[in-house]
């Protein structure tokens, strides 16, 4: 049977490469054939996940301990499917963007590649020391892509997000050095029975520091620092993938992590910090992102309060009942998704409403209503997955989280939720209300091309859909 | 405020380093001996040292992604905005004894960067190596004058600095004819292995010479 695992690694690190030989700013049309190509990888190996259930590959012949594993089971291939997903349109956008943006393209589809491979890598990863491997490789490509604008500001947040990055990996790193210290292995598979059987003190240290490490990495409230200058300042194309995928990323290992390797050993306590940090990261996140003068500044702390979401899913499914931590799990999951396709979409449109009007404030994007229609509707759509109202994924994916707190009785997080809510629809209608103010008699305005346009709508439609058809990306992550 | 805050940090990772050091030396006996087990499947690996059959087969992919994770390392200073000046700039202390003695070493180097790389299946060596050596070469050349800093790599360059990772991928993507990923057959697997190297070298030394001789002219914007 055909196995589509090591060529998701494989396409794009050959386009990559081949890219960068090609030289600076080339290698667009590769990209976008190939990622059509990656997009049916993907869906082929969904399939073979439904009807078969977790999928091993042994590279090399050798298998684990000895050799590299590679897995899929559901959860994997949900992200390798969104992250397909969400990069084909980019490229589209990103080939239309770089026409108006010339100077701040130069290697910037060399590096797409590598960030790509990195994460279909790491989604495929049963190894926790080739999962560092993959980790760096994804940090040093989205420090590089950060950096193209140039300029100190960027720079300044390229290094800065660079120190982070690092250290996150390095603390991931000892982690991983204290479990082979213990066990003499890093393959998952090998480690999650020895770890059962018996932990000592060493194997918590160890936990603690890669999920301290991957938590920097994701960005969670109070490690958050790095990331809005980060993906604030960097091209529209680039704050969209970061935003959208590289965080996500890091979130997945700590799901593995937390409720695969550590099972055995994690406590509730941890996980209702895990909790708060997450409700800080959603009160102050948004409430930031209600305070930022600058568009894609708005977008970048939105980000910051939608990663809380995600660790809500801790405290509500650990120690619970099977079916409270069902839901929980669903609705985490699904919260990935869907911000993913929202943020994608909102960051592209911030990209594209900046283009069109030449200003990156928000003061600035009056009249974007009628001159860009187009856009705007598809930054509100994604604007209704960010509030979490029907029937969009964002919707569904609360429903589930505020089903779990209820089942659970724990009410307080509903309350962070709801206010949360309510934050993230006044940053919305911020932007919105300006978009419909008159256009200033001064302003200039520029025609956008219609690919620069149709990307983001297609994102942002898939966001809102994916709350009718969330159940199917459910019954996949339930397959295995 | 400032001190106090020093003086935490400094408690805390005191503390922490203390802990770790206590922890580390407590190790219980691990449950899997990998060292037994590369041992045991040496003779199936095409090469008799055991480093090199780890990081070229057994887990040959990190080592393939490793490769990719230096070529990015070098393509994120090159992706900088950067005014390259027109005049090829050339340290000016050009020292005749310097660089007599480069010439004499230069050609040494090389043929150290190839014995280290031969002697990798069988004994230490290998591309990792052998690489450092020819970047340390360029290195020296540049300073001695007689290499021209590269501001802006041309197609050949980049070709070579990417050599090492698309013949190992190729290698990768001809084995998959066969069946699995990086799965060498046994009779092939020391002339593979040894055709990896051999690039890997030359690109890693490009690479290595390159987080150098990319900077030194750099006019990367402030």
């Amino acid at each position: 049977m055909f196995d589509p695992m090591p060529w998701l690694i494989l396409s794009p690190l050959i386009w990559a490469t081949l890219a960068f030989v090609h030289g600076p700013g080339r290698g667009g049309r590769l990209a976008v054939a190939c990622l059509i190509l990656q997009l049916s990888l993907a869906a082929i190996l969904a399939q073979q996940v439904i009807a078969g259930g977790v999928r091993m590959y042994a590279v090399g012949g050798w298998g684990a301990p000895l050799g590299i594993d590679l897995m899929a089971d559901g959860l994997s291939t949900v992200m390798l499917l969104l992250t397909q997903t969400i990069v084909l349109p980019l490229a589209f956008y990103a080939r239309a963007y770089f026409v108006g943006h010339a100077n701040s393209l130069r290697y910037f589809w060399p590096l797409t590649g590598y960030l790509l491979a990195a994460m279909n890598a790491l989604f495929l990863s049963s190894d926790v020391f080739n999962i560092y491997v993959t980790l760096e490789l994804l940090g040093l490509a989205a420090v590089g892509l950060v950096a193209l604008v140039g300029g100190a500001g960027p720079i300044t947040a390229a290094m800065r997000y660079l120190l982070a990055t690092l250290l996150g990996s390095s603390a991931y790193l000892l982690g991983v050095a204290l479990l082979y210290g213990v066990y003499g292995s890093v393959s998952l598979v090998a480690l999650k029975p020895l770890i059962a059987a018996d932990a000592p003190a060493t194997v918590s240290l160890a936990a603690a520091l890669m999920l301290l490490g991957l938590m920097l990495k994701t960005a969670l409230f109070p490690f958050h620092f790095w990331l809005p200058p980060a993906h604030g300042g960097a091209p529209a194309p680039v704050s969209a993938l970061l935003s959208a995928l590289v965080i996500k990323a890091s979130f997945y290992l700590i799901l593995r992590l937390w409720f695969d390797l550590f099972a055995p050993i994690v406590s509730i306590t941890a996980a209702q910090l895990l909790g708060a940090l997450g409700a800080g990261a959603i009160l102050w996140g948004s409430f930031l992102a209600l305070r930022q003068t600058h568009l894609k500044m708005l977008v970048a702390y939105s980000t910051v309060a939608q990663v809380g979401y995600l660790f809500l899913l801790f405290p509500l499914a650990t120690g619970m009942s099977a079916e409270v931590a069902e839901s929980a799990w669903q609705g985490g999951v699904l919260q990935v998704v869907a911000h993913g396709l929202a943020k994608a979409a909102m960051f592209a449109a911030a990209g594209a409403m900046i283009t069109a009007t030449g200003r990156d404030e928000i003061s600035g994007i009056a009249g974007v209503a009628t001159r860009i229609p187009l856009t705007l509707f598809a930054f509100a759509l994604a604007g209704v997955t960010i509030m979490g109202l029907p029937p969009s994924g964002g919707f569904a994916a609360k429903w589930l989280l505020l089903g779990a707190a209820l089942a659970s009785e724990q009410w307080w997080w509903i309350v962070v939720m709801v206010v949360g809510g309510l934050l993230s629809a006044a940053y919305v209608f911020k932007v919105l209300r300006q978009a419909f103010l008159p256009v200033e008699e001064t302003a200039s305005f520029q025609l956008l091309p219609r690919m620069l346009e149709w990307p983001i709508l297609l994102l942002a439609l898939a966001s809102l859909v994916l709350g009718l058809v969330g159940i199917e990306v459910l019954s996949l992550l339930g397959a295995a | 405020m400032r001190t106090l805050l020093n003086v935490t940090v400094l408690f805390l990772a005191s503390a922490f380093g203390l802990a770790l050091g206590w922890l580390i030396l407590d190790l219980p006996v691990a449950a899997v001996r990998l060292p037994e087990q590369v041992t045991a499947q040496l003779e199936m690996s095409g090469v008799v040292h055991p480093v090199t059959a780890v990081l070229l087969n057994f887990r040959g992919y990190d080592t393939l992604l490793e490769i990719a994770v230096l070529l990015l390392a070098l393509l994120g200073i090159l992706a900088l905005p950067r005014h390259v000046s027109d005049h090829q700039h050339r340290p000016s202390s050009a020292n005749p004894v310097l660089q007599t003695l480069t010439r004499v070493l230069a050609p040494l180097m090389l043929l150290v960067a190839g014995y280290v790389l031969w002697a990798g299946a069988h004994r230490p060596g290998g591309a990792f190596q052998a690489g450092a050596v020819l970047a340390g070469a360029g290195v020296l050349l540049h300073l001695a004058g007689l290499l021209p800093a590269w501001a802006t790599p041309g197609r050949t360059l980049r070709a070579g600095l990417a050599v090492g990772l698309l013949v190992f991928i190729a290698v990768a993507v001809a084995l998959m004819a066969q069946g699995t990923l990086l799965q060498y057959p046994l009779s092939w697997a020391g002339a593979l292995i040894l055709m990896i190297e051999a690039s890997l070298t030359l690109s890693l030394g490009l690479i290595l010479a390159g987080l150098y001789l990319v900077l030194t002219d750099s006019g990367v914007q402030k």
